[in-house]
């Protein structure tokens, strides 16, 4: 009965995004743009030189597109919309019903992300065979496993770290929470290795960015299907990873109680 | 047992202060005021079982905080709340199954999907197995008479619709206490009345306990035996509504019909006219003698036709409203 509560929520989220045709088109014309443009940027810089940063420009290209395959699944969600939802008042909608809140926005960003992983795969398929870019292939079996285990990680991170970035409504609600977001999500993106790889950073920089949870979201991985880490050392990440998932995870439902205690259920 | 049972109910709000003007908001970028704001104080009452009680107020009363408090969406910041049996504010499933909010100015339903999508969610969510389910939207569909609007978008619809469509939303699991809000706000007489109809007969079919808010005197005397008065976050009267008339009013209105012209400054002599537009007047006259007033002016004029009646309720909790100390001197 239970599943069957938030089976329905990720029928009604569906529903919802496929309600607004122009929307779903832009939104996938836009996820392609972005894209092209990680694609071409790095032709053109491999154009000069065989070697990179330390990418060969396979590497490279492999690893723009299948970042911005892990973008799509990992940094998109339709939980941005609690922030709005703390700030309006609709929040009041749930909490009087025998639901989960982080529940129910888990299905709904799960049902998100499914839809974005069906468009996404399918987009980069057409990519592939329109521009036919050397890409790589997985380096093996436990590389490509570790990686299914790794988005799903990420994606489970980034759904507590943008719950407690939405939270802050609570003692910001001004503008719906937008003012924080943007600072903080422009940040976000940057290090999770989302526009390049981490490690084309100075050396002092990377030392201290390689250890933020932002690169479990799309360095790492990528990381991990490249090959560049593998066996003990993918071992210890996913453990790290997983403690994340802990810890932010417990410090979002915290902040939650605490929000609630003073949230004003505004709306009249 | 009481349904509903509060207890010295206090909630306070911090509200930031800012001066008027650009300065002002300057002044408040930098350095924030807080103001300390008693939105309901000491509120104490007990609701019991099938009881449909009228919350009434101006604007800023606390009724809608009230209502919050009772079903969870707010701490109190002192007293104590118990709706059957349970602490709302610790929000238990096996609470929220038996209750429904509606809010006459907030949305549930989805926007762009038709009100079916909604309600199958509100299934999932209450556990409602297929059967009641469809049984249950059946009926109301068919009281409500929103066969034509099941599967279009909640966007397309009138507000009336809307909120027909809320009130399915919130019932669909058969809530034993119903926290209603302004429910009639904004809607056509009619369509007000649709909905009178309808709580009354929720309220009388499933023994179901409500409390309803509303600025509309007329849902009040039509659905509510008792009504609880709040001013100022505090209730200055919980009684039968009738009570608040004989308390208050000490008056009645006598209406007249003349037959012919008369002196009117002899009538003004004897009863004070509130209104007067040939061949009909009305006068405000002591209660107590309000029958040998009556009886006195058939005497003396010519009078067509007399009625007594109540001056109107809409009138008396006006000045409730303005004064809520009138009680405790009448």
């Amino acid at each position: 009965m239970k599943i069957r509560k938030y089976w329905q929520i990720a029928k009604i989220s569906w529903s919802n995004g496929l309600a607004y045709r122009l929307n779903l088109v832009m939104w996938r014309v836009r996820v392609v743009v972005q894209m092209l443009a990680g694609y071409f940027l790095w032709m053109a810089v491999f154009n000069r030189n065989q070697v990179a940063f330390g990418y060969n420009q396979a590497q490279m290209l492999t690893y723009v597109l299948g970042g911005a395959l892990i973008r799509t699944l990992v940094l998109s969600q339709r939980s941005v919309d609690v922030q709005v939802e703390i700030s309006s008042g609709d929040l009041n909608n749930y909490l009087v019903k025998p639901i989960n809140y982080f529940r129910y926005w888990l299905a709904r960003d799960g049902a998100d992300k499914l839809l974005n992983a069906v468009f996404g795969v399918g987009e980069l398929a057409v990519l592939v065979i329109l521009l036919r870019p050397p890409i790589l292939g997985p380096v093996g079996g436990q590389n490509l496993a570790g990686l299914l285990a790794m988005i799903v990680g990420a994606m489970m991170m980034y759904f507590y770290l943008s719950l407690l970035v939405s939270m802050t409504t609570f003692w910001y609600p001004e503008q719906n929470g937008w003012p924080q977001r943007f600072l903080i999500f422009m940040i976000l993106e940057f290090l999770a290795g989302g526009l390049f790889p981490l490690d084309i950073l100075p050396e002092p920089v990377l030392a201290v960015v390689k250890w933020l949870p932002t690169s479990y979201l799309v360095f790492i991985p990528m990381q991990v299907y490249l090959g560049r880490v593998s066996g003990q050392e993918l071992a210890v990440s996913l453990l790290i990873m997983l403690a994340w998932v802990g810890i932010l995870k417990q410090l979002a439902q915290m902040v939650f109680k605490r929000g609630l205690r003073i949230y004003e259920a505004y709306g009249r | 047992m009481a349904v509903i049972s509060v207890e010295g109910l206090t909630k306070t709000f911090k509200v930031v202060r800012k001066e008027p003007g650009l300065w002002g908001s300057i002044k408040a970028l930098v350095k924030r005021e807080y103001e300390t704001v008693r939105a309901v104080e000491k509120v104490s009452f007990d609701i019991e079982a099938g009881e449909l009680v009228g919350f009434i107020g101006p604007n800023g009363a606390g009724k809608t905080t009230t209502l919050k408090c009772l079903s969870g969406l707010l701490y109190p910041t002192g007293g104590d709340i118990q709706v059957l049996g349970y602490k709302p504010w610790e929000r238990k499933s096996e609470l929220q199954k038996q209750f429904s909010l509606v809010m006459g100015q907030k949305n549930q339903l989805w926007w762009d999907l038709p009100p079916i999508e909604t309600w199958r969610l509100q299934q999932a969510i209450y556990e409602i197995d297929q059967a009641s389910f469809k049984q249950i939207v059946a009926e109301l569909v068919n009281l409500l008479q929103l066969q034509r609007v099941v599967s279009i978008p909640v966007r397309k619809l009138s507000l009336g619709e809307r909120m027909k469509c809320e009130l399915v939303a919130a019932l669909l699991h058969r809530p034993k206490v119903l926290f209603l809000d302004e429910p009639t706000i904004g809607l056509d007489v009619v369509m007000q009345k649709t909905m009178r109809d309808f709580i009354a007969e929720y309220n009388r079919k499933f023994g179901a306990t409500v409390i309803l808010t509303s600025h509309y005197m007329e849902d009040v005397k039509r659905l509510c035996e008792r009504v609880i008065v709040i001013s100022q976050g505090r209730i200055v009267f919980d009684g039968k509504l009738n009570q608040i008339i004989s308390r208050l009013a000490g008056y009645k209105m006598v209406r007249l019909i003349f037959g012919q012209e008369f002196d009117q400054r002899k009538l003004a002599e004897m009863a004070e006219v509130t209104e007067y537009n040939f061949p009909q007047a009305v006068v405000k006259v002591d209660r107590k003698k309000a029958a040998a007033v009556a009886a006195k002016i058939l005497q003396e004029f010519p009078v067509a036709d007399v009625t007594i009646e109540e001056p109107p309720i809409e009138a008396i909790i006006r000045s409730l409203y303005e004064d809520p100390k009138i009680l405790a001197d009448s």
